[in-house]
């Protein structure tokens, strides 16, 4: 009896979780799916999964005077082609490398030793600090969008790659991150470093560091997934130069309003932007668990 | 050392050497990467040939017209201005206002034959602020009919509806021979584009003197014409993507949108024939009708007079000749040029008749009003909202709803200045 109540629960865990994952894969389903098709596969919703891939013509191509028969291309080829060649998705991709490991590598420079005097040092209006820290992760972008792209114009560096990174270098959820990290880490080990005669700056990076990959792998998914999904505010800053572009902003190229949008490299390019934060995911998936449970942001 | 400084010398002065012809830089923005990439693409290959001298740069894609009005408001901050940007007819106002649109009339003056080469008197009434040009209109839209010939043939309607009685009168037969969804009106396109065209069809602005114009017998057909069309013809509350999507399935008789979704709507079409024609009126023909579209304006911080002479002479190559036609080429919209339309496209025009019907209206080309004062756009939605009201059945009486409507615009509109005595 006992045994079959508890397998009961258990396949109703399962059917639980198969719903939510299906909703959760689904619209990558379409996403995949949608630049393997036609635009008129995709318009009457037909083709199955890959699509018939039919000989197509380019209309974009008729439209700068070619012949039909010169325009003739594959839905794959079509789709993928113009990501690439429309939006130089590459340069895009790049750009998004670029910045977010920037910001990365900058938050970690400053959220390490931060965190450190907060969490391992005993001074003066540490509580206080600690608590602006807080009170830091209270407040949206957004609410200060404003005011920073002022000081970012007033000091030239709108349209620069400075723009997208500058104002996040400074993270206080990672510094919060650390901090209860470093919490958990044994007063001992950092007094044993002191009584060998480390400074303070060579335990944070000697010591504390290496203690700290766990969480830092976290905190560098949330880090890398934001910044690199980023829209609102490459596109704030960015106005002029398609060269600085990261990729959501390449995304929009395919955008229609009233006048019908092109799905398929839309699509395309979505694919070829989040495939390398899957792939990354996949790789450190243990790490990333690991690092959330450790870090003690349960 | 020395090799490597003189091969860096000589590098420089070969590059130097082919830059002999110094090409003159300019910068542009325009809006709907979708649309009008290919146009440009296409525009620019004839620019090149023709003016060697001067090179393009064009800017990230504005998304829309608000976005090109955003950034623009926002490069003036930052000081980052480009030479020339496309902005919608209803967002040209508060560049002027604001400053940072400059008047093209030193420009003009300086062309010998101006309006030979098409620039008409209404193509340039639609960019003009305080007796100046302020920018050339690039593409432009109206509002057309779009027919399903296979419904109306079934219906046994011979004749394309040209008032809106008619209209009324075609939705019955398309009932009677079974379709379930016979009209769709396009009350809920942008900027109240259609309450706007009912009034101009009446020859009434719906802002005059700065004031809201439409608590009068001009609004009151205009409003009850709209419910007659949607109780009458039993129309549903769809959303436009909604409508454009059933229409191109198949599903609606007739559609009345502006002419730019001709190629969207031709490119999703099932399998029956489309004809477009011209937007019905009151008695006979409208007498005018709102302007969509975009204009070029220069917006240049620049004080090099040849960067300036540049920028002029990208905005007048894009709007008339080839540059212009290119628009109708790519596009479902089509130039105001008036030598481009005539001369350059008539081929293009016979070859494809459902792009001209919105040609044949340009007589009627009149302002897109932009509501004056910072709540403009507030005043956009309660128009918006008064017009779904009718929609969804909510009013029945048209005089009280133009009168609550009329009353709560004042309230946003500018105070105007009393006048001295």
């Amino acid at each position: 009896m006992n045994h079959y109540h508890s397998s009961f629960t258990e396949i109703l865990r399962h059917a639980t979780l198969i719903v939510g994952g299906l909703v959760i894969i689904l619209p990558f389903y379409i996403m995949l799916s949608y630049s393997f098709k036609s635009p008129h596969e995709i318009e009457s919703n037909t083709g199955g999964f890959f699509g018939k891939q039919e000989v197509m013509v380019d209309e974009y191509c008729v439209k700068l005077g070619n012949t039909r028969k010169d325009c003739e291309t594959t839905p794959i080829k079509f789709n993928y082609g113009n990501a690439f060649k429309k939006a130089p998705l590459l340069r895009y991709l790049i750009n998004g490398i670029i910045v977010t490991l920037s910001i990365f590598f900058i938050q970690v420079l400053v959220a390490l030793p931060a965190a450190y005097a907060l969490a391992k040092l005993r001074w003066w209006g540490r509580d206080l600090v600690f608590s602006m820290v807080l009170f830091g992760l209270l407040i949206p972008v957004h609410a200060i969008a404003l005011p920073l792209y002022i000081m970012l114009a007033k000091v030239g560096l709108i349209n620069t790659y400075a723009a997208l990174i500058v104002p996040w270098t400074i993270s206080v959820f990672g510094i919060f991150l650390m901090h209860q990290f470093f919490k958990t880490v044994p007063d001992d080990l950092v007094d044993a470093a002191r009584l060998d005669g480390m400074s303070e700056f060579s335990i944070v990076w000697r010591v504390m560091l290496p203690t700290a990959i766990p969480a830092l792998l976290a905190f560098a998914i949330f880090s890398v997934v934001a910044h690199w999904n980023d829209y609102f505010w490459p596109r704030i800053v960015i106005t002029g130069n398609h060269d600085l572009f990261t990729p959501p902003l390449g995304l929009r190229e395919f955008r229609g309003g009233a006048d019908g949008s092109d799905w398929g490299p839309l699509m395309a390019t979505a694919t070829v932007i989040v495939t390398p934060l899957i792939v990354a995911f996949l790789l450190a998936q243990k790490k990333f668990i690991e690092g959330i449970t450790l870090s003690g942001m349960k | 050392m020395k090799k490597l400084l003189s091969t860096l010398a000589l590098s420089l002065f070969a590059s130097t050497a082919v830059n002999a012809v110094e090409k003159t830089e300019i910068e542009v923005g325009y809006p709907y990467s979708h649309l009008f990439n290919v146009t440009f693409e296409r525009i620019m290959k004839d620019f090149k040939v023709k003016h060697p001298d001067i090179n393009v740069k064009f800017r990230a894609v504005y998304e829309d017209y608000e976005d090109a009005n955003n950034v623009i408001l926002r490069e003036s901050v930052s000081n980052n201005l480009p030479d020339v940007t496309m902005q919608g007819l209803n967002r040209q106002a508060i560049l002027v206002e604001k400053g940072i649109a400059k008047s093209l009339e030193p420009f003009i003056a300086k062309e010998d034959d101006f309006e030979k080469e098409g620039y008409h008197q209404a193509m340039l009434d639609l960019s003009k602020f305080d007796k100046e040009v302020y920018g050339l209109p690039f593409s432009i839209s109206l509002p057309v009919g779009y027919y399903n010939m296979d419904m109306m043939n079934k219906a046994g309607i011979k004749k394309m509806p040209e008032t809106w009685d008619e209209v009324i009168g075609s939705c019955k037969a398309l009932k009677k021979s079974g379709v379930k969804n016979p009209i769709f009106w396009g009350w809920n396109i942008t900027g109240n584009w259609f309450m706007q065209a009912m009034l101009w069809s009446q020859d009434t602005p719906i802002i005059k003197d700065g004031d809201i114009n439409i608590d009068n017998p001009a609004g009151l057909k205009a409003v009850s014409t709209m419910k007659q069309i949607f109780q009458e013809c039993g129309m549903k509350n769809l959303s436009w993507k909604e409508a454009l999507a059933s229409f191109s399935a198949g599903e609606i008789g007739m559609m009345y949108w502006s002419t730019s979704a001709l190629g969207a709507v031709e490119r999703a079409k099932g399998d029956f024939e489309i004809k477009t024609h011209e937007f019905p009126g009151f008695d006979g023909a409208p007498k005018g009708l709102p302007a969509g579209g975009n204009a070029a304006m220069m917006v240049s911080t620049s004080t090099d007079p040849k960067r300036q002479e540049a920028a002029w002479k990208f905005i007048k190559f894009i709007t008339s000749g080839e540059g212009a036609a290119a628009v109708a080429h790519t596009t479902g919209y089509m130039p105001p040029n008036k030598a481009a339309n005539e001369i350059i496209l008539s081929d293009f025009y016979k070859k494809n008749p459902n792009k001209e019907t919105a040609v044949r209206q340009l007589p009627l080309l009149r302002d897109w009003i932009a509501y004056p004062g910072d709540k403009g756009l507030a005043v956009t939605q309660v128009i918006y909202d008064a017009m779904e009201s009718i929609v969804v059945g909510d009013q029945d009486d048209m005089k009280a709803l133009l009168k609550e409507t009329a009353e709560e615009i004042k309230m946003l509109l500018p105070k105007k200045k009393v006048a001295a005595k």
